[in-house]
C-alpha cells in the first residue's frame, strides 16, 4: 500500500520568531540566529522589536545566568559574538539607531594597555541594555578621551585596565577630565583585575566594577530615574 | 641562618622550616642597594631557565622591522608547506638590552596580531607543531644554578601548557577571539590541541631529567578565562602528564596561577601540581591564602605578592602583609614572591622584607605583635 504525505509548512507567528531569537542567544548558536534573524526580516517584524525583545532579551538571560554561575564569561563573550551575527541582518533595516535609548557611553582601555576582552564583553552588554558605546579600542591616550568626552558628551565614561603599570593611567584621565571641566558632567567607571575599591576611591572615580555584568548593572541604575527602578 | 635553597627545598619535601621563605624572582628584581639590602636579609631569588632548545623542521621563520614605517613593530613569519602564518610584536623601549623579552617598564611585547587570525591558519600552526622538535640543553640551568648557589632555586620554565598556548599566544583573546574560535571551529581547535598534546610528550621527559628541582608551568591561570569546563576538559590531563614525568624523576611540578582561582579550587585540588606558583591574594586574587592552605592540604604556595597593594605605598604594604600573616597561622607551606608580575619599588620592598625577614615559623599572634613593633621601631 503506498501512503502519500504532504508537509504543511506553518508560517511562524512574531512571538514564535521572537523567541527562537532570544533562544538562540541563550544557546549560543551562530547558524540558527542568522536563520532567525532573515525570518524576523522576511517575516517584517519590526527590526527594533527583533532587536530589543528578541536578542537583547536573550542576553539579559545570558547576564542572569553569569550572575547565577551557570555561564561563565567565555559564554558571555560568544553571546555578544552571535548577537552580533544577528544584529549585521537586522540593522540595516532599522530607519534609526536603535541603541540611544538610555544613554552614551565612552569606553577605553588606557595608554599602555591593549587587553579588550572585559571592554568588549562591557560593551556588548551595554549595547543590549540600550546604550550607544563609542568605543575608542585598547592603548587610548588620555587627551584622546577627554577629547571623545568633549565631543561626544557622554553620560558615562568606562575605563578598563588589566596590569598595575597602566592603573595610574586612569586616575590621569579622571585628572584630565577635571582639568577641562568636563568632569561633573559624566560618571566614570573603572575595571580590570587588579582595581580595586579602594584605588578607584583615589582615583577619583565614582565606581568600580567588580565585572561586567555588574558594572553595566550600574551604568543602568544611574540612567534609570529612581521612580522607575 | 639556613641558607634559601635548604629552605625552600625543605618546605617543598614536607621537611619542617624555621622561617618563612621569601624570595623575588631575577626577571622581576630591580638589581641596586635596596635588592642587595634585602638579600642580605634573608631573601631569595629564583630564576626560569629553560631545559630546552627548539628546532623547526621545513619551516621558515623570518622577521621583518621597519623602523621608519612602523617603528617598535616586528613581524614574525613562519613559511611551510601548507602556507604561512605571521604576527606582529610591539617591543617597548628595553627589551633584548636588560631582562630579554622585558621593556625598561618590566613589560613583555605586546602581540598586536596573532598567528591565527582565521580558520585557515589552523592547519598552518598545526604543521609548525607537528614539525617542530624539542632537545635538552642544560647550560642555562646549570649556569644559573652555579652563579646563585644557596642564594636560589633554578626553576626549568616550559612554554604555556597547550591550550593556553592557543588561548594566551597564538589565537588570543582581543575581541573574545579564542572563545569565539572555540566555539565555532572546535574540530580545528581541539585537534591543534591534540598536536600540542603529542608534541609536548618529549619536553616533558626533558624537563624532568633537567638539574632543575622544580618544574614550571607559566601558565598565568586565571578561573575566569579559564573556566572550570575549559580546566577538566583541556589543563588537567597536561598537568597530570608532566607531573607524572616529574614526579618519576623525584622533581615538583609548580604552574603559574596568578589570577582568580576560587572557580576552580576543587578541580585544582585534584591535580597532581606540588606548587601553585604566584597565587594572589584578594583584593587581586579572589581566594584567602588561608582558604587555599585549607583547601589544597597537599600543596605549597608561592604566592605572589599583589602588585595592586604596592601602588597604595609602604604603608599599605606594612598593614597588608602584617594581616596576611596573622591569616596563615602557623604559615606552613607558604612562600612569598615580592612581585610575579611587575618591578617593585625599593621602599616597597624594604618594608615588606623588613616585615619578612622576622616571620619566623610558626607563626603565632606574639611573633606577629613583635614584627609589627619592629616595623614601628624602624619607622621611629
Amino acid at each position: 500500500m503506498e501512503h502519500t504525505y504532504v508537509l504543511w509548512v506553518l508560517p511562524m507567528s512574531t512571538p514564535e520568531i521572537l523567541e527562537d531569537l532570544k533562544n538562540d542567544i541563550v544557546s549560543l548558536d551562530f547558524d540558527r540566529v542568522v536563520r532567525d534573524a532573515h525570518r524576523a526580516v522576511d517575516a517584517g517584524i519590526d527590526p527594533l522589536r527583533a532587536i530589543v525583545e528578541g536578542m537583547a532579551a536573550g542576553m539579559d538571560v545570558v547576564g542572569e545566568k553569569f550572575e547565577r554561575g551557570e555561564y561563565f564569561l567565555s559564554d558571555l563573550v560568544v553571546a555578544g559574538a552571535v548577537m552580533k551575527e544577528g544584529l549585521a541582518i537586522i540593522t540595516p533595516h532599522l530607519t534609526e539607531g536603535w541603541a540611544r535609548r538610555l544613554g552614551t557611553v565612552v569606553m577605553a582601555t588606557v595608554e599602555g594597555d591593549y587587553h579588550d576582552i572585559g571592554k568588549n564583553i562591557v560593551t556588548t552588554l551595554l549595547l543590549a541594555r540600550g546604550f550607544e558605546v563609542i568605543d575608542l579600542g585598547t592603548d587610548v591616550p588620555t587627551a584622546t578621551i577627554v577629547d571623545a568626552v568633549r565631543q561626544q558628551a557622554p553620560h558615562i565614561v568606562g575605563l578598563s585596565a588589566l596590569i598595575t603599570v597602566t592603573m595610574p593611567k586612569m586616575g590621569e584621565v579622571i585628572a584630565a577630565l577635571a582639568d577641562a571641566g568636563l568632569r561633573d558632567r559624566v560618571k566614570v567607571i573603572v575595571g580590570g583585575t587588579p582595581v580595586t575599591d579602594d584605588f578607584a576611591t583615589a582615583i577619583g572615580a565614582d565606581h568600580r566594577a567588580a565585572d561586567a555584568v555588574e558594572g553595566v548593572a550600574q551604568c543602568v541604575a544611574w540612567m534609570t530615574p529612581l521612580r522607575e527602578r | 641562618m639556613p641558607a634559601f635553597r635548604d629552605t625552600i627545598l625543605a618546605m617543598l619535601h614536607g621537611d619542617p622550616v624555621d622561617r618563612l621563605p621569601f624570595f623575588h624572582w631575577w626577571r622581576h628584581s630591580q638589581i641596586g642597594w635596596a635588592e642587595r639590602a634585602a638579600r642580605n636579609r634573608g631573601m631569595g631569588l629564583c630564576w626560569q631557565r629553560p631545559p630546552h632548545t627548539t628546532t623547526l623542521h621545513n619551516v621558515t621563520r623570518t622577521e621583518v622591522h621597519d623602523p621608519a614605517q612602523r617603528p617598535g613593530l616586528h613581524r614574525v613569519i613562519y613559511t611551510t608547506p601548507l602556507g604561512s602564518v605571521y604576527q606582529d610584536e610591539k617591543r617597548e623601549p628595553g627589551v633584548g638590552h636588560w631582562h630579554g623579552l622585558r621593556s625598561w617598564r618590566d613589560v613583555t611585547p605586546w602581540q598586536m596580531t596573532r598567528l591565527i587570525k582565521e580558520e585557515a591558519d589552523y592547519a598552518v600552526v598545526q604543521y609548525i607543531v607537528e614539525h617542530t622538535e624539542y632537545r635538552p640543553d642544560y647550560f642555562p640551568i646549570e649556569q644559573a644554578q652555579e652563579w646563585l648557589g644557596e642564594d636560589g632555586v633554578v626553576v626549568a620554565a616550559l612554554p604555556h601548557s597547550p591550550l593556553q598556548m592557543l588561548m594566551i599566544d597564538w589565537v588570543g583573546s582581543e575581541g573574545g577571539r579564542f572563545y569565539i574560535h572555540h566555539a565555532r571551529y572546535r574540530e580545528k581547535v581541539d585537534a591543534l590541541y591534540e598536536a600540542l598534546v603529542k608534541n609536548y610528550a618529549s619536553l616533558y621527559e626533558i624537563a624532568a631529567r633537567s638539574p632543575a628541582d622544580v618544574v614550571l608551568f607559566g601558565d598565568n591561570l586565571d578561573g575566569v578565562l579559564v573556566n572550570p569546563r575549559l580546566f577538566q576538559r583541556y589543563f588537567i590531563p597536561p598537568y597530570e602528564a608532566c607531573a607524572a614525568a616529574v614526579h618519576d624523576h623525584g622533581k615538583y611540578l609548580a604552574v603559574h596561577m596568578d589570577g582568580r582561582l576560587n572557580a576552580l579550587n576543587a578541580l585544582i585540588a585534584q591535580t597532581p601540581i606540588d606548587v601553585i606558583e604566584a597565587i594572589h591574594p584578594p583584593p587581586m586574587g579572589d581566594l584567602a591564602i588561608r582558604d587555599a592552605l585549607a583547601r589544597w592540604p597537599r600543596k605549597v604556595l608561592w604566592m605572589g605578592y599583589p602588585g595592586s597593594v604596592y601602588t597604595l605605598g609602604p604603608q599599605a604594604v606594612r598593614a597588608h602583609a602584617l594581616q596576611l600573616l596573622r591569616s596563615v597561622l602557623p604559615g606552613d607551606r607558604l612562600a612569598i614572591a615580592m612581585s610575579t608580575e611587575n618591578l617593585v619599588s625599593n621602599a616597597n620592598l624594604l618594608m615588606l622584607t623588613a616585615i619578612l625577614e622576622n616571620a619566623h615559623l610558626p607563626l603565632t599572634p606574639e611573633g606577629i605583635d613583635g614584627i609589627e613593633q619592629h616595623v614601628a621601631d624602624l619607622a621611629g
